[in-house]
């Protein structure tokens, strides 16, 4: 067990620099160059040279590349080129209004599915499953984005209940005004929620089947005992390790919601960067993210080994 | 400490009057479980399966019945069935009455005070049987917490007693550990000790002994013969195995096409049979040698099971494949007579022209000398080792793994047209030595010449022609051959690959080959999933003859094969012997079908050799102490055959080190001490048979007088 | 006829390749068939050849060109003329949805047909071969892996530049991962099937044993890989449409539709919601066809990943 901790952490950190390696390389191609969009179109070669020089733009890359990684490990990401400010300042200011809306989603939508998910399970082929069923894959089929406007066209354009966007005042929090949570929040649950369900009614259907089943079954014991001791320990191992899995899912969800009601969160960051072409926050923004997602799949991995007695007392 | 059980209260009746009552013949107390015209039929999306067509018994307290039969006779339903433990697909007809209550008529809450308390199950595959995350000692805890009333410390101490019951090692701490770290033999034992848990007075027993090498398997037998005696319950005992059913059953029924066709004492079906299904099964399963050394031949039942996909006809569902079949056999289904000579029930019009004979008369199978000619195959010094040393960190650090040294030292010879039986359990690494000798697995070093050339390692660096020489039958007929392409296209590949001839002479050479296995060349189209095992497994055979190859590596080639179909593969491997002299390496854990076949035999234990040479030699004393062992647990079809009681504990040792000395040391029998466990033993040659010899310490001439006053006490 | 591992004879291996494809597409009509049994696939198929034959014809039966202007129409309610209304610069609504079909579905078929080759391929290969070269590509599969789909989509577009062409060849890439670790999971289940070794004691080149062997009994996975695949494709190009990093306006890409509509819903919803339900209902179809080709060999719902 102790020689799998140490090799996942390897690996982890190795991935981790292949990312930031990939990532760094990848912005270094992009087109359009910063200078001329700060200067604008008009500006002369000699200006052009001379913001890129101070922004440290003619450095050989090699070069950069190791002190971007140096920054980074200490915290250090450097500066915006396009807002002139310390990036770890800017994405120090969001980082909370995503995770927040994150955490809703994670906290809410998980447990909620995995009960639902249960349920279905052991009622299969029930009208409740069938339904269930019918909707999840419902959810699943439709885009976040397209969630997302449907639920603002009902709930802020038809009833007014919901504020159709989410900006807040810059440095405010958007815990001050609660309700521009509630619609970007239920759009990012939707769909997390079906995935979720689906795959542990899945695990479960899978697991009363199994003959150890069978055996407490034949044991006479009463069925609750059999769901909690014998049907979810085995059910949840599998489902675990999706729901790690599914954050990179989550993040990605995260990116469309923000934008599609201009949540002031990291994704709309990321697809403002994108659009202004301010490399060194796209680097620092993509590499958290990647890095957020690896994060996850090794606490899935090593969940999974802790929980699974096959693994832990191998 | 005592248990209150829970409802109904058990009836304590002292085990040996209840065991002396039916001795006599009288039937005083009322039978235990009463099962009237049991039919089970499956109506699914797929089609309709007749499980159960038609089943009848009783059993009293104390009793083993026996239920015996061939793949998908039913016989596993019926205890589902008498347990209530059925699909919803199920529709069930008939009556199942446990001390006169129907047991199909129960509410759900009824049953499940009933099952694991009154009514218990044991299972065939005891590993998926657990829950792999809760530990052992729970599981069996769970039932005294639900059934026995029993909490806390002294469901506990119950759960230890239990365990040294079963014969388990550390019964007071082996409650701790997962499914994953016990053995198979273990886990079985933990399978039964939960049932056991509240003295039930209905055990199932389903299939208990599939699937454990028959050293373990032959433990726990043991424990079943013994529960009989001690505890007061009646037994159905499921199995294919005419051997395993000899030992442990009272009586016996047997089961065709979902069907008791006959039913009597363990004696008289193995005597005197009256059903010719049950002649035939008995003339299928290789025997001991007689007296003389000789072995019966084997008679096959030809055909295959009336599957269960079929309806019920109005007639006889053995007649396609019957003997002494009548006209009338055609056209009603036979009444469940008495038979006048046996006085036991049979479903037969023609019950007393059935005797043992009707098969075909006992002829002795002539084993074949040696002759003095250079052997086809010569391997020196097989070694097959697996993985790598891996180090904690890398390169330092404490050795986390070893690699698994599955051969060492492997040597022998395969005569011309002969036949090699190789032996062993799991762990011997029989299957390893015949993929390194086939190359299918690159040797980690060793010998290996055919006709006098060597043979390189990796099949792929082999040239045509000596692949065409060796080639391969596997355990699995449905993997066998290729689900997705028909099946007569490996057949003219291998044909044409082999002999360089093109597509429509191969084909010819194809329907010839088909034929030569009793198969006609219509099947050439035919996908695999419309052949039965049998049939496929024929097919792999020929394809295996395809090439023309000196030498076919039969890996378990039967295993998985109903009894009735073994033996038309088995008479097949020795027609092609015969006929065309090829040479065999037949590998199995099943002693009798080696027994039958092999003209030389080698022992694997651990992945050593420890005896080989002539079979007539190795089956005689002397024998290595493994080669003693193994011929002690094999079950015989015979209730009479009182085996000498030679037990191995434990389990297969690790391979994952050398033996410093013997590797059978930790389990022998005859264990000398500090000799066995670090000095290499020796390769003794018997000086009585040239090629036979013995990896043992004990000198031969001791072992020959030690093992026949052995065999002579049993 | 001496033959090697790796690369048999020339003949042999276009025989080999050929003989394959030809069986392939026979194999994943027999899925189809079986899914149309069951009754997910009975809704499930039907949607997704509508909206196939949409995308073939959608533009040429279109009342109207899709970016022809209208403005004296603006934002029209549904009628005889505009049947779904039109939208802020007066384009008739229903012909932009039935042309817009034809770039999503082509851009996501291709994607997903070039992730399934590159991905098949690659899972095919290093599962059989095993070894180091197992472990190496897996590595790099995994490596890939660690970027969720959307991201790595967003940075290889916004180098590249949003054109058709680059967005299959996006959509292929961020793929080929998942469809390798599939289809290796496959290929070692059905390696060690015996008559794989029977091919192998015969003497057969690992190309063909790769192909006509092992391939033909993996088809049923991928199958329901390959539609998951789609539907995830789908999923994907309309969000990076959506984004605005697509095909560019005026193009009648559905997501673009959707994102620039947002602004004129109380004008006309329709904007919004005839995209909405068009790429929904696409979804959906593949969707369920998936469960169809699931149910057809009752393989169990696996791992989805992203």
């Amino acid at each position: 067990m102790a020689r799998l901790l140490l090799v996942r952490f390897g690996l982890v950190a190795v991935t981790l620099f292949v990312i930031s390696f990939a990532i760094f390389v990848v912005t270094m191609v992009l087109p359009g160059d910063v200078a001329t969009q700060i200067l604008g179109q008009g500006a002369t070669p000699d200006n052009v040279a001379a913001v890129r020089h101070q922004l440290g733009l003619d450095q050989p890359w090699p070069l950069r590349y190791v002190e971007w990684v140096g920054g980074a490990v200490h915290g250090d990401l450097g500066d915006s080129l396009v807002q002139r400010r310390p990036i770890s300042e800017i994405i120090g200011r969001r980082i909370g209004n995503s995770i927040m809306l994150a955490s809703f989603t994670f906290l809410v939508a998980i447990p909620a599915a995995v009960a639902v998910g249960i349920w279905a399970g052991v009622k299969r082929n029930s009208l409740g499953d069938r339904a269930a069923s019918m909707l999840s894959l419902a959810a699943i089929s439709l885009p976040e984005f397209v969630t997302g406007v449907l639920l603002i066209m009902i709930f802020s354009t038809t009833l007014g209940w919901l504020p159709s966007s989410s900006i807040v005042e810059a440095g405010t929090s958007p815990l001050t005004r609660p309700q521009i949570m509630v619609l970007p929040a239920l759009t990012l649950t939707g769909v997390m929620f079906a995935y979720i369900m689906r795959m542990t009614r899945a695990n479960v259907i899978e697991v009363l089947d199994t003959n150890y089943v069978r055996s407490a079954v034949l044991k006479g014991l009463p069925m609750r005992r059999v769901l909690w001791r014998h049907v979810l320990p085995n059910a949840m191992l599998p489902t675990i390790s999706v729901i790690m899995l599914n954050t990179g899912w989550l993040l990605g969800g995260l990116i469309i919601v923000e934008n599609v009601f201009s949540y002031p969160g990291l994704g709309r960051l990321l697809l403002t960067s994108i659009q202004t072409r301010d490399t060194p926050l796209l680097q620092a923004l993509a590499l958290l993210i990647a890095a957020t997602y690896a994060g996850a799949n090794l606490i899935a991995d090593l969940a999974y080994a802790w929980l699974n007695p096959r693994v832990r007392f191998a | 400490m005592t248990i209150t059980p829970g409802p109904p209260p058990i009836r304590h009746r002292p085990a040996q009057e209840s065991v002396e009552q039916t001795r006599d013949g009288v039937d005083t107390e009322p039978p235990l479980l009463e099962v009237k015209d049991l039919a089970v039929t499956f109506r699914t999306p797929r089609g309709t399966v007749w499980a159960v067509r038609h089943a009848s018994f009783t059993l009293r307290r104390g009793e083993v019945l026996g239920l015996v039969g061939e793949s998908g006779c039913g016989k596993s339903t019926v205890a589902f069935a008498t347990i209530g433990y059925l699909p919803g697909t199920a529709e069930v007809r008939g009556t199942i009455k446990y001390e006169g209550r129907d047991l199909m008529s129960l509410s759900p809450a009824e049953l499940r005070a009933v099952r694991g308390s009154r009514v218990a199950m044991v299972y065939q595959d005891p590993g998926s049987a657990l829950n792999p995350t809760m530990r052992v000692g729970d599981q069996v805890e769970e039932v005294l917490n639900t059934h026995c009333a029993a909490q806390g410390q002294a469901a506990t101490d119950r759960v230890r007693e239990l365990f040294t019951s079963v014969g388990l090692p550390n019964p007071g701490r082996i409650g701790r550990r997962y499914p994953h770290e016990l053995s198979g033999g273990q886990q079985q034992r933990v399978v039964i000790a939960m049932a056991l848990a509240c003295e039930p007075d209905l055990l199932l027993m389903d299939e208990p002994t599939t699937g454990l090498d028959v050293t373990t398997e032959a433990t726990i037998l043991d424990l079943v013969t013994e529960l009989k005696d001690r505890v007061n319950a009646g037994i159905i005992f499921v199995s294919h195995n005419l051997g395993v059913i000899a030992r442990v059953a009272d009586r016996v029924a047997v089961m065709y096409a979902g069907q008791i066709v006959e039913e009597a004492p363990v004696r008289e079906i193995f005597t005197d049979p009256s059903h010719p299904y049950t002649a035939g099964l008995l003339s299928c399963v290789p025997a001991p040698p007689n007296a003389s050394g000789e072995v019966p031949l084997l008679r096959s039942i030809p055909g295959s099971v009336y599957p269960a996909s079929e309806p019920t006809v109005p007639a006889c569902l053995f007649t396609d494949r019957c003997t002494i079949v009548q006209d009338v056999c055609h056209l009603e289904p036979p009444p469940e007579v008495t038979a006048e000579a046996t006085g036991h029930p049979v479903r037969c019009f023609f019950p007393d022209q059935v005797d043992r004979t009707i098969w075909g008369a006992a002829e002795a199978r002539t084993p074949r000398p040696r002759t003095g000619d250079a052997p086809l195959l010569d391997v020196e010094g097989l070694h097959q080792y697996y993985g790598k040393l891996r180090k904690k960190y890398g390169l330092f650090g404490p050795t986390v793994s070893r690699p698994v040294r599955a051969n060492v030292d492997v040597s022998f010879q395969v005569g011309r047209s002969r036949t090699l039986g190789i032996v062993g359990e799991s762990g011997s690494g029989k299957s390893t030595t015949a993929r390194s000798v086939a190359g299918l697995e690159e040797r980690t070093a060793g010998e290996v010449i055919l006709d006098g050339e060597p043979l390189a390692p990796a099949v792929a660096a082999r040239n045509a022609a000596e692949r065409a020489k060796v080639r391969m039958v596997f355990q699995n007929p449905a993997s066998s051959l290729n689900p997705a392409l028909p099946v007569g296209h490996a057949l003219v590949r291998s044909i044409r690959k082999a002999r360089g001839v093109g597509k429509d002479e191969a084909r010819a050479i194809a329907a010839r080959l088909l034929e030569s296995v009793g198969l006609d060349a219509g099947y050439l189209d035919r996908r695999p999933r419309e052949l039965s095992g049998g049939e496929q497994q024929r097919v792999a055979l020929a394809t295996a003859f395809a090439a023309d190859p000196a030498l076919v590596i039969a890996d378990e080639a039967v295993s998985a094969l109903d009894v009735s179909v073994q033996a038309q593969v088995l008479n097949l491997i020795a027609k092609r012997q015969r006929e065309e002299g090829t040479a065999f390496m037949f590998i199995s854990h099943d002693l009798g079908v080696v027994r039958y076949l092999s003209d030389d035999i080698l022992v694997l234990y651990a992945g050593h050799v420890v005896e080989s040479g002539p079979a007539k030699a190795v089956l005689r004393p002397p024998w290595s102490p493994y080669t003693e062992a193994l011929l002690s647990a094999a079950p015989v079809p015979d209730p009479d055959a009182e085996l000498t009681r030679i037990r191995l504990e434990g389990a297969v040792p690790g391979l994952q080190r050398p033996f410093a000395g013997c590797p059978f040391a930790g389990r022998c029998p005859r264990y000398l001490g500090d000799l066995c466990d670090n000095v290499p033993p020796p390769m003794q040659q018997d000086p009585s048979t040239p090629g036979h010899q013995i990896l043992c310490h004990i000198p031969l001439e001791e072992l020959t007088v030690e093992q026949r006053k052995t065999f002579a006490e049993a | 006829m001496a033959t090697t591992v790796l690369g048999s004879n020339r003949r042999g291996l276009v025989e080999s390749v050929f003989g394959a494809v030809r069986d392939i597409g026979a194999r994943v009509l027999r899925e189809l068939r079986y899914a149309l049994a069951t009754p997910s696939g009975r809704i499930g198929l039907p949607l997704v050849a509508l909206h196939l034959t949409l995308a073939l014809v959608g533009p040429l039966l279109a009342p109207f060109p899709a970016t022809d202007f209208h403005l004296a129409d603006r934002f029209a309610g549904p009628s005889a003329t505009y049947w779904l209304g039109t939208d802020e610069f007066g384009r008739d609504i229903f012909s932009r949805v039935m042309s817009g079909a034809t770039s999503i579905i082509t851009i996501s078929l291709a994607g997903t047909a070039l992730g399934i080759v590159l991905g098949t391929s690659i899972g095919l290969t290093s599962g059989y071969l095993g070894g180091k070269v197992d472990e190496v590509i897996m590595r790099v599969m995994d490596g890939l892996m660690s970027f969720p789909s959307l991201l790595l989509a967003l940075l290889v577009l916004t180098t590249l530049g949003p054109s058709h062409l680059n967005i299959i060849l996006t959509i292929g890439v961020v793929f080929t991962p998942s469809v390798a670790r599939v289809m290796r999971s496959a290929t070692l289940t059905v390696k060690t099937m015996e008559f794989v070794q029977s091919a192998r004691l015969r003497g057969e080149s690992a190309t063909y044993i790769i192909f006509r062997e092992v391939l033909p009994n993996t088809m049923p996975v991928l199958t329901v890989e390959a539609s998951v695949r789609l539907s995830y494709a789908i999923l994907l190009a309309s969000s990076i449409g959506f984004l605005g990093l697509g095909v560019q306006p005026p193009s009648p890409d559905w997501g673009l539709m959707i994102s620039e509509g947002r602004s004129h819903i109380t004008d006309s919803p329709l904007i919004v919601l005839a995209p909405s339900f068009a790429v929904a209902s696409l979804v959906i179809g593949v969707n369920l066809l998936a469960e169809g080709l699931r149910e057809a060999r009752e393989l169990p719902e696996g791992e989805q990943t992203e």
